[in-house]
């Protein structure tokens, strides 16, 4: 398994998804042999007939920690199609299980310097405390994913939003490394596709971790 | 119809966990003795609510166990 650069992140991140959270892609190497796999997030790639087993028995983000981390072996990175895709409909399947809801995850901790975004329809939203921290419970998105989120209605649309008015306003957190977080993908619901990353940090953040909001285009 | 919460509920939610990003799904019991199970609220302060409701003042708000 290898995790992606962050161009070839950049490339993924630009062509549509096979299923909620990952994408069947064609790697082309610089000495021109191709490599196909399963990328998940845009960022962690396992060859076609390698075993992800460690998928099963490792959260997510230790998964990528124990990647080696590619050293850009790829010169272009393509979605297949699904009648072109190697895989077979039971890995598919396990694929699909593993884009699972933030609230069924394990709870883990951040790291250091990680960044996280909310987005609101409401200026004044009630899950910022007024010390700057965010209440127990409190969903919110990786700073990398928000990057997809150009407007409100984006937002309303990849985070499944249930209040359909444009969430136009975007929290910034920065919490402390070690705080208690759960991270998931969005699962369709309120005639939305959802897909995003979604992140719960259930005891909150501590004080002064939140700022913002920045106001966004509605649509 | 959206009824707008009073600062007690909005309190007592906005510190309690989101059921999804902006909102939570509450039990609200009513003054007359009436209720709705599994409503919205949005931001902690705006409950989604059958019309019929709109006048009736809240006696409980609960997190909707699902």
């Amino acid at each position: 398994m290898i995790r992606l650069t962050d161009t070839e992140t950049r490339i993924l991140k630009n062509q549509p998804e096979t299923g909620m959270g990952y994408q069947l892609v064609e790697g082309t190497q610089f000495d021109n042999k191709t490599k196909r796999g399963i990328a998940y997030n845009a960022e962690l790639f396992f060859e076609e007939n390698e075993s992800r087993s460690v998928l099963k028995t490792l959260s997510y983000p230790q998964v990528l920690r124990e990647a080696t981390r590619s050293t850009g072996q790829f010169k272009s990175l393509r979605v297949l199609s699904r009648s072109e895709a190697p895989i077979t409909l039971s890995e598919r399947k396990a694929a699909v299980a593993k884009a699972a809801p933030a609230k069924e995850a394990p709870i883990e901790k951040t790291k250091e310097n990680e960044v996280f975004k909310r987005f609101s329809a409401y200026k004044n939203d009630n899950r910022l405390q007024s010390d700057g921290s965010w209440s127990e419970g409190t969903y919110a998105t990786t700073e990398e994913d928000a990057k997809n989120v150009k407007t409100g209605k984006d937002a309303v649309a990849r985070y499944a939003l249930a209040n359909p008015e444009p969430a136009i306003y975007r929290f910034t957190g920065r919490p402390k490394k070690d705080t208690d977080i759960q991270r998931g993908i969005v699962e369709p619901a309120f005639n939305q596709p959802g897909g995003g990353v979604e992140v719960i940090f259930p005891n909150g953040t501590t004080a002064n971790t939140v700022t913002g909001p920045e106001e966004i285009p509605a649509e | 119809m959206r009824i707008k919460l009073t600062q007690r509920w909005i309190d007592l939610l906005r510190k309690q966990p989101e059921s999804g990003m902006g909102y939570q799904r509450v039990d609200v019991r009513f003054a007359d003795g009436r209720h709705v199970d599994d409503a919205m609220v949005f931001n902690a302060e705006d409950l989604d609510v059958p019309d019929e409701f709109s006048k009736t003042e809240i006696e409980d708000v609960r997190l909707h166990a699902s």
